[in-house]
């Protein structure tokens, strides 16, 4: 199946969004990283070994990538993007820094908002949207990755209502993707709060955050739908081990807030 | 096969997806699945899938797009149904 190419003027838009959001770093990257410390004192569980794969699977990797993650928090995308990387290597390195793909209703709201997504490098995406302007997000997504870039995409689809990933209610976007990019390739990351963890609007303060990244190739012999559904599912499952792992490694105490403080 | 027959068939593949069961009891060609019926785009998916396996069709990701209403997916298996 082949997809429209977007038009000029929806690229070149893409383009100055890229362009601003990386100059944009200069000042967004040290208030983030302020609000992340000093502000809400969060901090990290491993990060320079999180960091360093990071760096290395995208050089390993420097196509298109889908960064594949649970989702429990509204801001996990900006605190994924902290961890995963640092301000200075994200301004050496634009296509380090993922897009966003955030529901429109939730933040498309306001001015701030809106300009905050802006910079943040974000595709707005709309719930049941009609065809056509559905069309024009994953005409907009295929268009960056394309550009060699990552997207940063919760293959749930939604939050986790209860702390854990929903692997049997999730959305098929990502192998929808990935039928559309076959290129693509996937980085499966696990995050949560050591402290607190769970489900919330936001992290309470001081909490310390928990990262896993895996690469994954899922594959599947259909086609169309079918495998769109495939594919997504092994995302799913890969995350879910990965929960599962994370959870053992609490439990048997290989994993304590203690060793991390 | 009949289109009442089809309709038979497409309601019974759908109503385990539903989330709103009042417009369960009051479906006509023009109930929509995302508003009228409640049902999410991923599990819209399953449903285009079982409708394949039920009639033994193969819906391309277009027409599967063009599937907004319960008169739409009669329609379409009506056309590709052998």
């Amino acid at each position: 199946m082949t997809h429209a190419r977007l038009r000029l003027r929806s690229r070149l838009a893409l383009r100055v969004q890229r362009l601003l959001s990386h100059l944009g770093l200069v000042v967004t990257g040290p208030v983030l990283l302020a609000l992340f410390h000093f502000r809400f004192r969060f901090s990290a569980h491993d990060l320079a070994r999180v960091r360093a794969r990071y760096r290395a699977l995208r050089a390993a990797y420097p196509g298109p990538l889908l960064i594949c993650s649970n989702h429990l928090t509204l801001v996990d995308s900006i605190i994924q993007a902290i961890l995963l990387d640092s301000l200075w290597s994200y301004l050496r390195h634009p296509a380090a820094l993922p897009w966003n793909l955030p529901e429109a209703k939730n933040y498309y709201h306001s001015l701030s908002w809106r300009l905050t997504c802006y910079l943040g490098r974000s595709i707005p995406v709309e719930r049941g949207a009609s065809r056509e302007r559905a069309a024009l997000a994953q005409a907009q997504m295929r268009h960056v990755l394309g550009q060699g870039d990552a997207i940063a995409i919760f293959p749930e689809g939604k939050r986790s209502r209860d702390g854990r990933v929903d692997d049997r209610d999730f959305s098929y976007g990502v192998g929808q993707l990935l039928n559309q990019v076959p290129d693509a390739k996937v980085l499966c990351i696990y995050m949560r709060g050591m402290r607190f963890g769970g489900f919330a609007d936001f992290p309470r303060a001081g909490e310390r955050f928990y990262l896993q990244l895996e690469m994954l190739a899922p594959q599947s012999a259909s086609l169309g739908l079918r495998r769109a559904r495939d594919l997504s599912a092994q995302v799913v499952a890969r995350i879910k081990e990965m929960e599962g792992e994370y959870f053992a490694a609490r439990d048997s105490g290989r994993l304590a807030l203690s060793d991390t403080a | 096969m009949t289109e009442a027959e089809i309709t038979e068939k497409v309601i019974a593949l759908v109503t385990p997806y539903v989330k709103n069961r009042k417009a369960l009891s009051n479906i006509t060609p023009d109930t929509t699945f995302l508003a009228d019926l409640g049902i999410n785009s991923a599990r819209l998916v399953d449903i285009v899938l079982a409708f394949e396996d039920e009639f033994g069709i193969e819906v391309s990701d277009d027409a599967a797009d063009s599937i907004a209403t319960v008169g739409d997916a009669v329609a379409l298996i009506g056309k590709l149904v052998p």
